[in-house]
C-alpha cells in the first residue's frame, strides 16, 4: 500500500502522556476525533502538514523533532 | 470539518428523501401497497442512518458532517474502491447483456453492489472508538 511508504514515528505518546493528558483532551484540542489521535500515535496514520505543524506547536516541539522518519530511525 | 448539530440530519434526511422518491415511482409504476412497504422501509433506513450518525465511530462522523482530514481519507479510499466495484458490476452486466441478447444493465443491482461495497469498505478502512484506549 502508498501509506506504508510514507509511515512516521513520532513522539506523540510519549509527549501526551508526559503532560497527562487524555487522548480526548488532546483530541479536542488539535480539533481531530480522538481516533485520528490513536492512529496517529500508533504509527497507521501520518498527519497531513498543517496538523503535524498544530501537533508540534502545541508541544512546542519543531515539526522534525515531533516526527521521524522510520528510514532515519534505522 | 467540525460542524453544528444539523449535519447529522442531512444523511438521514438525503435517505427518507430519496427513498420517498423511489416510493412514489412505485407507486405511480406498480402498486400503491408496495409504495407504502417502500416507503416504511426507507423510514427505517432514515432512522438507522440518523443513530449511525450519532456513534463515536468514522463512520458516525463521516455520516455526521464532522470528520477530520484522515476520516476524509477514509471516506475518500472508500468512495474509490465503491467506484472500482461499480465499474466492475457494470462490466459483467455489460458482458451478460451482450451475450444473452438482452437488457441485463440493472441499475439497482450495479446500485445496490456499490452502496454495499462503499459501506464495507467504510468499515474496513476506519475505527470503532471500540478500539480507542488512553
Amino acid at each position: 500500500m502508498l501509506s506504508n511508504l510514507y509511515i512516521m514515528k513520532n513522539l506523540l505518546r510519549d509527549q501526551r502522556t508526559q503532560r497527562g493528558l487524555s487522548q480526548a483532551d488532546l483530541a479536542a484540542s488539535l480539533g481531530v476525533s480522538r481516533q485520528t489521535v490513536i492512529a496517529i500515535e500508533s504509527g497507521r496514520y501520518s498527519p497531513s502538514l498543517p496538523l503535524a505543524f498544530r501537533i508540534a506547536k502545541y508541544f512546542d516541539l519543531t515539526v522534525d523533532e515531533m516526527f521521524v522518519p522510520e528510514e532515519e530511525e534505522k | 470539518m467540525r460542524s453544528n448539530k444539523s449535519s447529522r440530519w442531512l444523511a438521514p434526511a438525503t435517505v427518507i428523501i430519496g427513498g420517498s422518491i423511489i416510493a412514489l415511482a412505485v407507486g405511480i409504476g406498480h402498486e400503491w401497497s408496495k409504495a407504502l412497504i417502500t416507503e416504511i422501509v426507507t423510514l427505517v433506513l432514515g432512522v438507522g442512518y440518523f443513530i449511525l450518525t450519532g456513534r463515536n465511530s468514522d463512520i458516525g462522523a463521516i455520516y455526521g458532517g464532522r470528520a477530520d482530514e484522515r476520516q476524509h481519507l477514509v471516506y475518500l479510499r472508500a468512495s474509490a474502491t465503491a467506484l472500482r466495484v461499480v465499474l466492475g458490476a457494470a462490466f459483467v452486466c455489460a458482458v451478460i447483456s451482450v451475450a444473452l441478447n438482452d437488457n441485463y444493465w440493472q441499475s439497482d443491482v450495479i446500485g445496490s453492489v456499490g452502496g454495499v461495497a462503499f459501506l464495507l469498505c467504510l468499515a474496513a478502512y476506519g475505527d470503532n472508538d471500540d478500539s480507542a484506549h488512553d
